[in-house]
Order: structure tokens, then C-alpha cells, then sequence
């Protein structure tokens, strides 16, 4: 055979093109047929996935004043894959994550990608390390954003702001309760990096960006709550009882403005505290309400018609046999009006009225105050407190309760029963949450003041109101609770403290006082509570330990508001009382 | 034969090099022009990536410093330097209030109560 030049034109040709098929073929079968594979692969090795982090909302008070915020710090991460010789590494960077260097050297030594070095740089201490590798030439160290939670108040105000576990995630306080809008959404990015970690931009993948979270603003106002804090704290080291708690609230919005307990924790150091000193106790603890409760019994038996303003009750002298027990007042009284009853805090007057109403309609009225159900103010972990049916009491429980015995409540739940007869007998949701903006300060939210029902007509709160102005004074069980150049109303309540033993406590009190003013248009209902407080048993009385401190946080708290005194003021008279009842206090 | 060696003399179509040579200079150009734009690209991105590090920064400084002025003037730390003498506080001057309520008066006692009614004590 010849080989002709068209012949071997075309052998070469086809050798040519046989070639190219060949190479056709695997590259069809590299892009197309193992697309998914390689691609897969490449993302692999390339391709990560890179979060985003949402900022977690601030916490305001009602005036602006920052309670919560973030400190930026940076997660010190190393990859072990991109260090190639980690004693130098390990030499520039021991000294700004303040580790000992043989120690970081054997982490750096690892092959791991992902080695986490330290949690919670300071960022000026993240940027100065970054520096000295960028300086040094070295890599494989990285930062990651991350931020810790700040209180800038410390102590003050722990037990309603909380704080955050070490996922960051709000585990007490409004930091729970409004975890769901402060936390925000962190987003996501995918991203391509080259062999030394770094990002290439051009193939920036899919994003979603974070969502920070809202801003959260309180009722609270920090002037009430320093002055709150301050004289019950002064009250806690002079009185030494085992707690106290505070409470400072508007009766007509329901609006809390200060709320304090004692011991108390600081909430940037949540694990040095005890357990019992981060209980708020304003809602968690339950006491027996002693004489505050009176005001229920007085209120009821008015609005039922089973009293009126002129009706006496005949106070047996100081003993009434009932039920197989004795019953007695603090002192021998005759004939008592309802007003006279309530001023002169009589345990026999209470407990008759408890009887002219009955048991199913002392209870109606009882659970109308609100106690027995939990008030939904916005914190986590409230109680109901503990309150039994009328077929589960005994027959001593009409005559006990309306003196506030057989019955556990809150704090919380005495300042807004108190707060009825402020504002003219509604039953107000008691609220800590003022609105949730978001970082413009645009509202979101906002939640207005709730009527929860109306409890007794205005009628009949204004006539207990005028009572409890007698309670505070002459004649009544707080005079130490007056204020000079405003009407003050308000009720001591002293209840033996129930031993967890069953029964009582022998020589152990309960102290409160829970008052308003100006009697005539409330602009705010304080509660003050201490728990065996360290006084003589004969002067531990509500009206001698609780009134005074109540006198001494109404007077600064108006000077505070800037309210006018409605009346003539007594210079110097109501506040030697004051001191002389705390140096009477003494053990 | 010089007519036949003539005749096979393959001329150089100069117009259907021209034409092929251009083709070849567009695609060589637009190849260029590609890495070239491909380069400012990544010049560009990595621009971008440096003003996101710069940004995210100063953000990050500017929060730090917000934590930390808010430290400062809290409560807590304002009352801790009254405490210490270095800010002390001063009765505002009656002159440079501007009230709406009954202005303040020292009682006996020599306590400044804001709250005190000047026009009930008269």
C-alpha cells in the first residue's frame, strides 16, 4: 500500500483529532459528569461558612440611663494546619493572651484546625497581637468577634436586670424574660479563602445578615432606684435582718419604678453570688401580709354594706374567744368605727368583719385584690402565692386572714393591693417593661397600663384611703412614717414569721410598711419589708422598724419628683421623730 | 518550466491575513482585558475586605469606648468619685433655675428640700 500525501494528511488528522477527543472526554467527564463531586470537594477545602453575630439588645431605664450593654472582646482561635513552626508564634503571642508560653507552644503544636486559645480578649489586646503577627510574619492565630454582657451599675438593680449563662443566654431577671427580643438572629456568610486563610472577596457567597436585638426600656427610673437602694441598704446594715425588700411603684399606671431587694448580688460577677442573694424576693418569697391585709377585710365588708361609715364594732376589750381560741389586740379596745379599726390596726375588728362578709365573699374579695394569682408582671419565676378555697379552711381561717394570717403573698402583690385603694379601687397589671425599640430608638412595642378589674368603687377606697392617712397620724401605729408638708396614707403590717418547722418563729417578725402620697393624688406606693430584723421583740413593729425607712425613701422620692407639699410643713418635727425611732431601734 | 514553476507560486492574500491577524490581536486583546479586569476585580475586592476589617474596628473600638464611658458615669462610679473628693457636688444657685413649681427653700433643720411649698410657709 501506498501512502499517499491525502492518506497520511488524514492519519494525522485523525490522530490529531483523537487526541482532542481524548481530552474532550475527560473534560466533559470532569465538568459534567463529576460536576457535583469536585465541586463538593473544592467547597470542602475553600468553602466555609462564617456566623455572623447579632448584637445583643441594651437595657434602658425609663430616662435613657444604660443598665445593659456589650463590651466587644474577640475568641482567640488557632489553626494548627496553617502553623508551620509554632515556638516563635507561641513566643509573640503568650504574652498578650497571658499564657505560659511552653503551655500555648504543645496547643500550637496540634494539627487540629480549630484550637481555641482564650475566650474574652480585650479587643485592644486582640488588635496589639494581630500587629505583632502581622509584624513577625507569622500566622495561624485568628480572632473571632464576640462580646460579654456589662452592668455598669454593679449591684444596683441585679435582681430585675439578671444576667446571662456562658452561652450568653439571659437566665434571670429581663434578661430572661426579654430574651426573646434582646438576643437577636446572627447571620451567616459562605466565603472562599486561599491556602493562608484569607478571604477572597470575588467569591463571596450566599449572606444573610444578622439581626441585632431590640432594645428593651424599663419603667424603672434610677433616681428612685438610688434612693431606694441607698436608705434600704442603710436600713440592712443598721437592722441586720436576714432580707429586705423594696418597692416603689405607680398605684395608677401600675408602672414599677424602683424594686430592691437585700442581700444582693453583682450581676457582672453572677457566679460570686449565692444562690440566696440572687433571689428577688419582691416576687419569689411569699410572707404572711400581718396588718397590711386589713385593708381587704375594711374594703369588702364596706362595699358589701355589711359596714358603713358610722357602724362600731364592739372589740371585746382586747379577747375574743372564737373557735376554741383567743383572739387579741395589741391593746383593750371597746366600740371601734371601721375607720378607727384600720388606724388603730385592731386584729378583733378585722376579724368581725371577716365574719359579717363570710367565707365566700371575703375570699371573692380577696382573690379581686389580686392575691392568690401571679400579677404577669414581666419577670421570670413569680409565685401566686398561697391562698386555699373556703372548703379548705378551718374555722379559725375567717378570723385569721383578715388580720393577713393563713395566707401567704408577695411583696409585689401587697404594693399593688395597696395600690387599689391609691387610685381609687382598680386593680392595676403591675408593669416593668416601658417599650421594646429597636437601634434607632423607634418604638416597637409598647405596652400600655392594663386595668385588671375594678375592685371596689371609688367611694369606698377613698373612705379606707382616709383611714390609712389616720394610720400615719396621731393615734395610729405609724406615726414614724410622716413626711413633712404631705399627706401620708399607708398601713404597718407585723406578722410572726413562719418557722419551717410548722407554726411560728417564738421572738421572729415580718415588718412592713406599704404607704402612698400625696394621699390625695398618689403619685407613688412604697413598700418597705424587712425580715427579723435585729431589734428588741417589743419595739420590732412595722410602724417602728418599716415606717421610718418608708418616711425617709417618700421624702426623698417626692423631693426627687418635685411634688408640692400640700401641707404646712413641721420643721425639724417629723424627722427627730424619724431619728428617735432609730435610736430606739438599737439592740 | 520558469511559466510552470510560475504557475505554482502560492501569492500572500494580504487582505485574509490582515483580516486573521486582527481576529487573533481581538481575541489576544479580549484575553488581556479579561485578566486585566480580573485583576482590578480582586484589587478592588481585597480593597473592600480591608475597609469591612477597618470598619468593623473602629465599630468595634467605638463600642469598647461606650462601655466604658458608660462605666464611668454610672451611678455607682460617680458616687465612688464624690466619695473619694475628685467631683463634688454644689447646691444649684437659685438665680439660674428656671422653675414651674414653687421654688426651693433650706428648712430650719438647714435640709434643702425641693419639694418645700414657699407659698404655704408664708
Amino acid at each position: 500500500m501506498r501512502w499517499t500525501a491525502r492518506t497520511r494528511t488524514g492519519l494525522a488528522c485523525a490522530a490529531v483529532a483523537l487526541v482532542f477527543t481524548a481530552y474532550s472526554v475527560r473534560l466533559v467527564e470532569l465538568q459534567v459528569a463529576k460536576h457535583e463531586a469536585y465541586s463538593q470537594m473544592a467547597a470542602e477545602k475553600h468553602t466555609m461558612r462564617i456566623v455572623l453575630h447579632a448584637r445583643r439588645g441594651l437595657i434602658f431605664d425609663r430616662n435613657g440611663e444604660l443598665l445593659a450593654s456589650n463590651l466587644p472582646v474577640s475568641t482567640v482561635v488557632a489553626d494548627g494546619s496553617h502553623i508551620k513552626d509554632p515556638a516563635p508564634l507561641a513566643r509573640v503571642a503568650a504574652p498578650f493572651l497571658e499564657m505560659d508560653e511552653k503551655e500555648l507552644r504543645a496547643k500550637l503544636s496540634s494539627e487540629r484546625k480549630y484550637i481555641v486559645l482564650r475566650r474574652g480578649l480585650a479587643e485592644e489586646k486582640a488588635t496589639a497581637l494581630g500587629k505583632a503577627m502581622r509584624d513577625a510574619n507569622l500566622r495561624g492565630i485568628y480572632f473571632e468577634p464576640d462580646a460579654v454582657r456589662i452592668y455598669p451599675n454593679g449591684q444596683m438593680l441585679g435582681h430585675v436586670l439578671g444576667f446571662l449563662d456562658h452561652d450568653g443566654t439571659g437566665i434571670q431577671g429581663i434578661e430572661m424574660s426579654m430574651e426573646k427580643s434582646l438576643q437577636g438572629r446572627d447571620g451567616y456568610r459562605f466565603i472562599e479563602h486561599d491556602r493562608t486563610g484569607r478571604e477572597i472577596m470575588l467569591y463571596r457567597g450566599q449572606e444573610e445578615p444578622a439581626v441585632h436585638g431590640l432594645n428593651v426600656r424599663l419603667t424603672i427610673d434610677m433616681g428612685l432606684q438610688a434612693i431606694l437602694e441607698e436608705e434600704l441598704d442603710s436600713a440592712f446594715k443598721d437592722l441586720k435582718p436576714e432580707m429586705a425588700v423594696g418597692i416603689l411603684a405607680d398605684p395608677t399606671t401600675g408602672e414599677i419604678l424602683a424594686m430592691t431587694n437585700r442581700p444582693c448580688f453583682d450581676p457582672n460577677h453572677p457566679g460570686d453570688g449565692k444562690d440566696e442573694q440572687k433571689k428577688n424576693r419582691a416576687i419569689i418569697d411569699v410572707v404572711e401580709p400581718g396588718s397590711v391585709f386589713k385593708i381587704v377585710v375594711a374594703s369588702g365588708a364596706l362595699n358589701e354594706g355589711k359596714v358603713n361609715e358610722k357602724t362600731s364594732i364592739y372589740c371585746e376589750s382586747g379577747a375574743f374567744a372564737y373557735g376554741g381560741k383567743i383572739l387579741r389586740d395589741h391593746k383593750g379596745y371597746g366600740a371601734l368605727s371601721v375607720h378607727d379599726i384600720l388606724v388603730h390596726s385592731s386584729n378583733i375588728g378585722s376579724a368581725k368583719m371577716g365574719l359579717l362578709m363570710g367565707e365566700t365573699k371575703f375570699y371573692e374579695y380577696v382573690k379581686r385584690f389580686g392575691f392568690g394569682d401571679r400579677t404577669g408582671i414581666e419577670l421570670p419565676g413569680e409565685v401566686p402565692g398561697l391562698l386555699r378555697p373556703p372548703h379548705r379552711w378551718d374555722k379559725l381561717t375567717i378570723t385569721r386572714m383578715p388580720m393577713g394570717q393563713s395566707i401567704a403573698v408577695t411583696p409585689l402583690q401587697m404594693t399593688m393591693g395597696m395600690s387599689v385603694i391609691a387610685n381609687g379601687g382598680k386593680l392595676v397589671a403591675p408593669q416593668i417593661i416601658r417599650s421594646v425599640e429597636d437601634s434607632d430608638g423607634s418604638v416597637v412595642s409598647n405596652k400600655p397600663p392594663r386595668v385588671v378589674r375594678e375592685v371596689v368603687p371609688q367611694k369606698v377606697a377613698r373612705f379606707v384611703s382616709e383611714a390609712l392617712t389616720g394610720v400615719v397620724g396621731e393615734g395610729g401605729t405609724a406615726q414614724l412614717a410622716k413626711i413633712a408638708g404631705f399627706t401620708v396614707a399607708g398601713k404597718t403590717g407585723t406578722a410572726q414569721k413562719v418557722s419551717p418547722n410548722g407554726g411560728y418563729a417564738p421572738g421572729k417578725y415580718v415588718v412592713s410598711f406599704v404607704g402612698y402620697l400625696p394621699q390625695e393624688n398618689p403619685r407613688f406606693v412604697c413598700l418597705v419589708m424587712l425580715d427579723d430584723a435585729k431589734v428588741a421583740s417589743n419595739l420590732n413593729y412595722g410602724g417602728l422598724v418599716a415606717a421610718p425607712v418608708f418616711s425617709r425613701i417618700g421624702e426623698r422620692a417626692a423631693r426627687y419628683l418635685d411634688l408640692v407639699p400640700s401641707l404646712r410643713a413641721e420643721p425639724a418635727g417629723p424627722l427627730a421623730l424619724r431619728e428617735r425611732g432609730k435610736d430606739e431601734l438599737t439592740p | 518550466m520558469n511559466t510552470n514553476r510560475r504557475k505554482q507560486v502560492n501569492p500572500v492574500q494580504l487582505s485574509s491575513l490582515v483580516r486573521w491577524l486582527l481576529v487573533a490581536a481581538f481575541i489576544g486583546a479580549s484575553g488581556l482585558f479579561f485578566v486585566y479586569i480580573k485583576n482590578q476585580q480582586f484589587a478592588l475586592a481585597e480593597e473592600t475586605r480591608q475597609v469591612e476589617r477597618r470598619i468593623a474596628s473602629v465599630r468595634s473600638q467605638n463600642e469598647t469606648l461606650l462601655a466604658r464611658v458608660t462605666k464611668l458615669s454610672s451611678r455607682g462610679a460617680l458616687q465612688q468619685r464624690i466619695a473619694e473628693g475628685f467631683i463634688s457636688m454644689k447646691p444649684i444657685q437659685d438665680n439660674v433655675i428656671a422653675r414651674l413649681t414653687a421654688p426651693a427653700q433650706a428648712q430650719a433643720d438647714g435640709v434643702l428640700r425641693t419639694a418645700f411649698n414657699e407659698g404655704i410657709r408664708q
